[in-house]
C-alpha cells in the first residue's frame, strides 16, 4: 500500500534529484491515495464487457437516429445531431474495446457491491410505495437497513436513529415547509 | 459515547417538537386533491399559470402583470412557472394533462392555436377544442427589423440584396414564421428561416447581425427600435400601429399579410363552468386596474378581453384565413 | 468602466436574506470540505432543489459559497489527520501534516487561511476587471461562436480532468445524447421519449445532477473499507508568526496568479491549480528538500491556488456561459432552473446578479477568514459525526427534495436510476463530470449547430470562415489531437534507442 503524503513523495524526489513533481505524477499520487481503500482493479474482461455494452447503447442511438431522419447540411433534420454523437461514441467505444487488455482503472465487484445493491434495493422499495402508503414508513425502513446493515451501527443506535431521522423530516418537510410530499399522518 | 448520547437526545427532541407540531398539520394527504370540488374554489389552494415560453419574453411578462392582480382577488398565490418548448406545445400538453379543477392555468399563444397547425404533420398540432377558454387578454403585433450596419431599409433593399436573405424567427410555426415566410413569398426574395427560441434571443441575433433581418413582436423591439440600434422596415399590422406611426405597413405595400399574435387563459378541458366564471370574473377585475392598463401602454399591446367563445371564433377564422394564403403560394413553415 | 453596476452589487449582497445565504453557503462548504466522502458538486447537486423557491440571485450565492468554502474546509483535516477532505487540498497533506507534527498545525492553518483568502479575492477583483470586457463582444457571439465555443468547453473538461482520457469523452457523448430526449425545437419530432409522456419536455437536470453526483456517490462509498478516524493533532495558536508569513509570501502571490489562470482554463479548477502550484514552489525552492517535511510555503502555494481558481472558474461560466469543470455545471444548471442563461449577455442584462454574485465572493471570503481561524475545533467536532449516520439522511434528502421540484414520482424513478448509473460509471473509471457537462451544454450545442448550418446555407467551412469560431475551432483539433499524437511520438522515441 502506497501512503499519500510525504514519505512516497519523499522517495520519488530522493531516487530523481531535480526533484521535479510533474503535473502527471501529482494527479496520479492524488488517484493513488484515492483508490487506498477501494476494491482491487478489474481484469481486461470486465474492460470489454464494459466497451462492448457502450457499443450497443451507441448502436441503439445510431438507429434511433437514423430513423428520426438524419436530412443533409442544407435542411438538417432531427435525427442529425444524434447521430452524429452516436456515431462518435461507437468509435470511441470501438478504440476502448481494442485497448480494454490496457486500462487498469475499472474496479472488480466485491463483497461490498452486495451493499450498494442493497442500497438501490432500500430505494426502490422508497419509490414503489411512496404514493400509497406515504414517505414515513419507507424512509424508516430506509434508514434502519442503511444504519444497521450497511452502516454497523448497534440495533439501538440504529432504532432511535431512524425514528429520530423520520421525525425530523416531518416536521422539516411536512409540518414547517408544507411540502405536497405523500405523508400517512 | 458521546456521540450516542448527541444521537439520542437529538432524536427526542425532534420527536416531541415533531408531536407538537402534527397536531396543528393536517393529516395524511394521500389521495387527496380530488376533494377540491367547484363549490368552493379557490378553497386556500394556490393557482399555477403555465407559460410556455422564457422568463422575460412578452408571454411571460403578461403572465405576470395578470397573476398579481387575480391573485389579490381570489386570495390564494398565483404562481406562473415557465414551461418553454416548442412554442409552448410542451406547456399545453402539460395542460391538458392536469386535473381540470381551475388550479392549474395557462397564457395560451395564437401563434400555436393558428399558425403551428400549418407547420406540423396534420394529427400532431393541438386542437384548441381540448382546452375551456377563460379569457382572451391582448394582442401584439410584428415588425421586421434589421441591424443599421446591414444597409437594408426597406422591402426594395431587400429584393437587391442579390443573395439569399437570412431571416430569424421566434421559433418553428410562430407568426414570426409565418409574417415573414408569406412576405419572402410573395417579394419572390430567397430567403432561409433560422428559428431561435423566443424573442429575446432573436432580437441578439439581428443585433449582432447573425441574420439579415428577423419579425419581433412590437413590444419586444420597440426599445432598441427607438435607440436606434435596430430598423424597422414593415410592420405586419393591419394598420400603422400607433407606437410607430412612421413605419409602413405590408399591407400598404401590396402584400396580404396581416400577422398578430394574440393571447388567451386557458384551462384544462372539462374545467366546471362556476370555477371558468369565477376565474373570468378575478381576471376581468385584473385588466380593470390602473397599472395593467399603463403595462399594455409601455408594451405596444391592444387589449382583446373578449370572452371564451369570441376569442375561439377569432382563432378558428385566423386558423382558416393562414392556411388559405400558405396554400396559394405553396409555403412550406415546418416538417409536414 | 462605469462603477455603478458594481456597486449597486454590493447593495444586493448586503440584504439580509442574500448575506444569510452566503453565511449559509460557506458553513455548509466548510463541513462538506471538512468531511471525506461528498465533494461540491455532489452537495450542490444535492441542495439544488432548496434553491428553487428562492430568488436567482440568493441561490447562485449559497451555491458558490458551498463551492468556495469547501476549499477552505477541505484544508482542516488535510493538516490535522492527514486525511484530504477535497481533491483540491490533496496535496496540503504532504507539508501541513508534517507541520502538524512539528506543532506548527495553528501556523499551517492560519497561513492556509490567509493565502485562501488572498487568493479569493485577487481572483475576484480581477473577475470584476475581466468580465465586462467579455460581454463588450457578446454580440459577436452568434450561432458559429457558441459552437465551437460549447464544443471545445466540452473536449477540454473531458481531455483535462483527471481520469481515463477516452472513458471521459465518451461520457460526454452520453451526455449529449442523453440531451436530446424530448421534443426537437426545430422540427417538433419526439425523439427518445419511447412514447412516455414524462420524457417528452426532456429529462430534467436535477435529477440527473443528484443522481450521478450524490446518490452515485454515496453508492460508490458503500464499498470502502471503514478507515479509523486517527486523533486531531491539537491546535495552539493560528496566527502565523510573522516569520513564517514573510517566508510564504511569495507563494501567496505566485498561487495567486496561477490558480487565477488554471481556474479559467476549462477542465482546470481547483484540482489541478493546488497541484501545479505545489509543483512550482517545489521547482523554484533553494532547499526542495525541505518539501514534504513541514515547508510553509508548501501549505501556502496550494491553498491559495485552489481558492484562486475555485473563484475565477466563474469566469467561463458568468461571461461566456461554458462551465469550466463539474461543479460549475450543476450552478448551470441551477441557473437556467431560475430562467438565467449563462452568457455573454448575462453582465448587461442581469447585472444585478452578475455583480450580487461576484461581490458576494468578497464578503463570503471575509466571513471564512473570520470564521475559520476561530472554529477551527469547531469543524475538526464535526469529525466525529459518523458517515454511517450522515448517508442514510443525504440519501432521504436526496430522494424527497427530487421530489418537490416538480412534485412528480417519476423524478425519483429518476435519481434512483441515475444514482445506479452514477455508481457503475465511478466503477468502470467513467467521470460522471463531462457526462453532466455535457448534458447541460447539448441542447445549446445542437441548437446552434443546425442554426449555423441554415445561417451557412448548410455549407460547414462557414465555422472557419469567421474569425472567433475559426480560432474557437483551431484550438479545439489541436487539443483533440495532441494526447494522441503525443503518445504516438513518445511510443517511438521509447522503440529507438
Amino acid at each position: 500500500m502506497t501512503e499519500p503524503g510525504s514519505r512516497s513523495n519523499g522517495d520519488k524526489t530522493a531516487a530523481d534529484p531535480p526533484a521535479e513533481l510533474s503535473l502527471a505524477d501529482a494527479v496520479h499520487e492524488v488517484e493513488q491515495a484515492e483508490h487506498d481503500l477501494r476494491p482491487p482493479a478489474a481484469g481486461p474482461v470486465t474492460n470489454a464487457v464494459v466497451a462492448a455494452v457502450v457499443i450497443l447503447l451507441g448502436a441503439a442511438a445510431l438507429l434511433g437516429s437514423w430513423s428520426l431522419g438524419v436530412g443533409s447540411a442544407r435542411t438538417p433534420d432531427a435525427g442529425m445531431w444524434p447521430f452524429l454523437v452516436s456515431v462518435v461514441l461507437v468509435v470511441l467505444a470501438v478504440v476502448l474495446l481494442v485497448t480494454a487488455k490496457r486500462t487498469s482503472d475499472a474496479e472488480r465487484f466485491s463483497r461490498g457491491s452486495w451493499l450498494v445493491l442493497a442500497g438501490l434495493v432500500t430505494m426502490v422499495v422508497f419509490v414503489a410505495v411512496v404514493e400509497h402508503i406515504g414517505f414515513e414508513i419507507p424512509a424508516a425502513l430506509l434508514c434502519f437497513v442503511w444504519l444497521r446493515f450497511l452502516g454497523h451501527e448497534g440495533w439501538r443506535t440504529s432504532i432511535i436513529g431512524s425514528a429520530g431521522v423520520v421525525a425530523a423530516f416531518y416536521v422539516i418537510f411536512v409540518a414547517a415547509l408544507s411540502v405536497p410530499i405523500p405523508h400517512l399522518f | 459515547m458521546t456521540g450516542n448520547n448527541g444521537v439520542t437526545r437529538w432524536a427526542a427532541a425532534s420527536l416531541a417538537l415533531g408531536l407538537a407540531l402534527s397536531t396543528t398539520a393536517c393529516g395524511g394527504n394521500l389521495g387527496s386533491g380530488a376533494n377540491s370540488g367547484a363549490q368552493d374554489f379557490p378553497g386556500g389552494q394556490p393557482v399555477t399559470i403555465y407559460v410556455g415560453q422564457d422568463p422575460g419574453g412578452s408571454t411571460d411578462l403578461i403572465a405576470r402583470a395578470l397573476a398579481k392582480g387575480v391573485s389579490d382577488d381570489l386570495g390564494v398565490a398565483v404562481t406562473v412557472e415557465n414551461k418553454p418548448g416548442a412554442n409552448g406545445a410542451l406547456a399545453a400538453k402539460e395542460l391538458a394533462g392536469k386535473k381540470p379543477d381551475g388550479h392549474t392555468l395557462m397564457v395560451y399563444n395564437g401563434s400555436l392555436a393558428y399558425i403551428t397547425p400549418l407547420a406540423v404533420p396534420p394529427g400532431e398540432a393541438i386542437d384548441i377544442a381540448g382546452y375551456e377558454i377563460i379569457t382572451g387578454i391582448s394582442q401584439d403585433d410584428y415588425v421586421l427589423v434589421t441591424a443599421p450596419s446591414s444597409g437594408m431599409a426597406t422591402v426594395e433593399d431587400l429584393k437587391k440584396a442579390g443573395r439569399p436573405i437570412t431571416y430569424g424567427t421566434t421559433g418553428v410555426g410562430t407568426g414570426s414564421q409565418l409574417s415573414q415566410a408569406l412576405l419572402f413569398a410573395q417579394t419572390g426574395v430567397t430567403a432561409t428561416p433560422v428559428p431561435f427560441d423566443g424573442g429575446s434571443p432573436t432580437l441578439t441575433a439581428v443585433l449582432g447581425g447573425q441574420v439579415d433581418v428577423g419579425s419581433i413582436q412590437l413590444g419586444e423591439a420597440i426599445e432598441q427600435i427607438k435607440a436606434g440600434k435596430l430598423k424597422p422596415i414593415v410592420t405586419f399590422a393591419e394598420k400603422r400601429p400607433s407606437y410607430l406611426p412612421d413605419t409602413p405597413t405590408a399591407v400598404e405595400q401590396g402584400y396580404t399579410i396581416p400577422v398578430q399574435q394574440s393571447r388567451a387563459i386557458f384551462a384544462p378541458k372539462g374545467t366546471p363552468q362556476s370555477v371558468q366564471d369565477r376565474l373570468r370574473a378575478s381576471f376581468q377585475k385584473a385588466f380593470g386596474a390602473a397599472d395593467y392598463k399603463k403595462f399594455n401602454e409601455d408594451n405596444q399591446l391592444t387589449p382583446n378581453e373578449v370572452d371564451g367563445t369570441k376569442l375561439r371564433e377569432q382563432w378558428t377564422a385566423s386558423l382558416d384565413g393562414y392556411r388559405k394564403v400558405v396554400d396559394q403560394f405553396k409555403i412550406t413553415l415546418g416538417k409536414k | 468602466m462605469d462603477l455603478s453596476p458594481v456597486i449597486d452589487g454590493f447593495g444586493v449582497v448586503l440584504e439580509p436574506a442574500n448575506l444569510l445565504y452566503c453565511l449559509i453557503g460557506v458553513v455548509i462548504g466548510m463541513v462538506i470540505g471538512v468531511l471525506p466522502g461528498l465533494g461540491p458538486a455532489a452537495t450542490i447537486a444535492i441542495l439544488l432543489p432548496v434553491t428553487i423557491g428562492l430568488e436567482p440571485v440568493t441561490s447562485i450565492i449559497m451555491l458558490a459559497g458551498i463551492f468556495y468554502g469547501a476549499q477552505y474546509g477541505g484544508t482542516i483535516t488535510s493538516v490535522l489527520l492527514r486525511l484530504p477532505g477535497e481533491a483540491s487540498s490533496v496535496v496540503t497533506v504532504f507539508d501541513g501534516y508534517a507541520l502538524a507534527r512539528q506543532g506548527k498545525a495553528g501556523t499551517a492553518l492560519g497561513i492556509a487561511a490567509i493565502g485562501s483568502f488572498f487568493g479569493g479575492t485577487v481572483s475576484i477583483v480581477a473577475l470584476s476587471l475581466l468580465a465586462p470586457l467579455v460581454a463588450g463582444v457578446a454580440l459577436d457571439f452568434g450561432p458559429p461562436e457558441y459552437t465551437a465555443l460549447a464544443l471545445l468547453g466540452i473536449l477540454l473538461v473531458s481531455t483535462v480532468s483527471s481520469g481515463h482520457r477516452l472513458k471521459a469523452v465518451i461520457a460526454a457523448c452520453l451526455g449529449l445524447l442523453l440531451a436530446t430526449v424530448g421534443r426537437d425545437g426545430f422540427t417538433g419530432a419526439e425523439r427518445f421519449t419511447f412514447d412516455n409522456l414524462s420524457l417528452a419536455d426532456g429529462l430534467d437536470f436535477v435529477p440527473i445532477a443528484m443522481g450521478l453526483f450524490g446518490l452515485g456517490e454515496i453508492l460508490h462509498n458503500l464499498e470502502e473499507r471503514h478507515r479509523a478516524t486517527p486523533a486531531p493533532v491539537a491546535v495552539a495558536n493560528v496566527w502565523p508568526a510573522k516569520a513564517d508569513l514573510k517566508q510564504s509570501s511569495g507563494a501567496i502571490g505566485r498561487g495567486s496568479a496561477l490558480g487565477f489562470v488554471l481556474g479559467i482554463l476549462p477542465g482546470g479548477g481547483a484540482t489541478l491549480a493546488s497541484l501545479a502550484a505545489y509543483a512550482l514552489e517545489k521547482r523554484r525552492a533553494k532547499e526542495p528538500e525541505r518539501f514534504g517535511r513541514g515547508a510553509v510555503e508548501g501549505v501556502a502555494a496550494p491553498e491559495t491556488a485552489n481558492n484562486a481558481a475555485a473563484t475565477s472558474s466563474f469566469i467561463p461560466l458568468l461571461t461566456l456561459g461554458i462551465p469550466a469543470n463539474a461543479t460549475m455545471a450543476v450552478i448551470f444548471g441551477a441557473l437556467l432552473i431560475h430562467g438565467v442563461s449563462p452568457g455573454p449577455q448575462l453582465v448587461t442584462q442581469e447585472p444585478e446578479l452578475f455583480w450580487g454574485v461576484v461581490n458576494s465572493m468578497y464578503i463570503g471570503n471575509i466571513l471564512l477568514l473570520i470564521m475559520s481561524i476561530p472554529l477551527v475545533g469547531l469543524f475538526v467536532k464535526i469529525l466525529r459525526v459518523r458517515a454511517t449516520l450522515l448517508a442514510p439522511i443525504t440519501v432521504l434528502i436526496t430522494l424527497i427534495g427530487v421530489y418537490t421540484v416538480n412534485n412528480d414520482v417519476f423524478d425519483i424513478v429518476l435519481v434512483i436510476v441515475f444514482g445506479a448509473v452514477g455508481y457503475l460509471m465511478k466503477k468502470f473509471g467513467f467521470d460522471p463530470g463531462p457526462l453532466v457537462l455535457a448534458f447541460v451544454l447539448g441542447s445549446l450545442l445542437e441548437d446552434s449547430l443546425r442554426r449555423s448550418l441554415l445561417i451557412f446555407d448548410g455549407d460547414p467551412t462557414g465555422f472557419l470562415t469567421r474569425p472567433i469560431s475559426g480560432v474557437l475551432l483551431a484550438i479545439f483539433v489541436l487539443v483533440a489531437l495532441l494526447p494522441p499524437v503525443r503518445a504516438a511520438l513518445s511510443r517511438r522515441r521509447a522503440r529507438q534507442p
